[in-house]
């Protein structure tokens, strides 16, 4: 699975489990840090799409 | 492109026209004009209609007329007339004299309008008011949109700002402080074992110095051994007359011999 090519809200629903996980802590201290690495990369792609919408948004309105 | 037509000239015309454009400056009229009383009447308008009903650029027939004495307004009665306007496939308003009037054609017509001015009401919509629908229409679609984003930005910014996210090191210092804990424990407890094995020694020391007999004798004790085997002496009966003893004194010793019992 490429990140990129995660929907938004799959990108988010994938990010809320990834933060239940660490939150719950278990796992090895190397598990934790790639999950948080994971979560990371998932948040940064929520973030350029809701970045996205809003530029598209914004090049849709009519300038006001 | 709009396109209303009109049958007849003068006031009523004007009417039609002018509060048409006003509502919607873009609309089309083409106008016939045709007698509207007398005998030429009822034919000329019936022909107009026919041509307007078969014009495909007609989206809408208006037949108007300004006011008149009910002798005037007879032919907007007149069966011909009537059937011709049942007959148009295109939509007909009529609006004929003033509102109290009631000629056939009403009856008739898809749409009756009171006056000419009326006529023009029905006929086209009012720019102002579609563009203010738009406008809100536009303002409620934005606003969705709007706070749709901002409420999946929420979101996201709520599970960003979790300890696990926002604070990583967290994760670490859990790990940092265990590790800094149990190497603590040892070291103390190293500690505690070199503090007691020194307490020990001392201890094992100053019995070790309770036990020598060192004190005793600058007590002014003897220690009393026989000589050939070093034993020492508690009861005279151990002893023999001419038995060669060695007397331990606190500063050194003497050799001494038995010479009664």
């Amino acid at each position: 699975m490429t990140s990129d090519d995660l929907s938004y809200e799959e990108a988010r629903a994938e990010l809320a489990r990834v933060v239940e996980r660490l939150e719950s802590g278990g796992g090895t201290l190397e598990e934790s840090l790639a999950l948080w690495e994971r979560g990371e990369k998932l948040a940064e792609i929520c973030q350029r799409w809701l970045d996205g919408a809003r530029a598209r948004l914004d090049a849709a309105r009519p300038s006001s | 492109m709009d396109r209303r037509q009109v049958t007849r000239a003068s006031a009523a015309e004007r009417d039609v026209l002018t509060n048409a454009r006003r509502r919607w400056p873009a609309v089309e009229f083409r106008v016939i004009n045709v007698a509207v009383q007398g005998p030429g009447a009822v034919s000329q308008i019936i022909e107009a209609l026919g041509t307007l009903d078969a014009d495909p650029d007609t989206d809408l027939i208006i037949v108007a007329r300004g006011g008149g004495s009910v002798e005037d307004l007879l032919p907007f009665s007149d069966e011909a007339l009537c059937r011709a306007v049942f007959a148009c496939r295109t939509p007909v308003i009529s609006a004929i004299g003033h509102e109290t009037d009631t000629p056939l054609i009403d009856f008739v017509a898809d749409v009756r309008a009171s006056t000419p001015t009326d006529a023009a009401k029905r006929a086209v919509p009012d720019l102002a008011e579609e563009l203010s629908l738009i406008a809100a229409a536009r303002n409620r679609l934005d606003r969705a949109i709007v706070n749709r984003l901002d409420r999946e930005q929420q979101r996201l910014d709520a599970l960003r700002s979790r300890p696990v996210l926002a604070q990583p090191t967290t994760m670490l210092d859990t790990h940092a402080t265990q590790v800094a804990g149990l190497r603590d424990r040892a070291g103390r407890n190293l500690g505690h074992r070199v503090d007691r094995a020194g307490s020990d020694l001392l201890h094992t020391l100053a019995r070790l110095r309770g036990l020598s007999p060192l004190a005793t004798l600058e007590r002014g004790y003897a220690v009393v051994q026989r000589r050939t085997d070093g034993a020492v002496l508690r009861d005279p009966a151990e002893t023999a007359i001419d038995d060669d003893l060695r007397v331990r004194l606190a500063l050194g010793e003497l050799a001494a011999r038995v010479i009664a019992s």
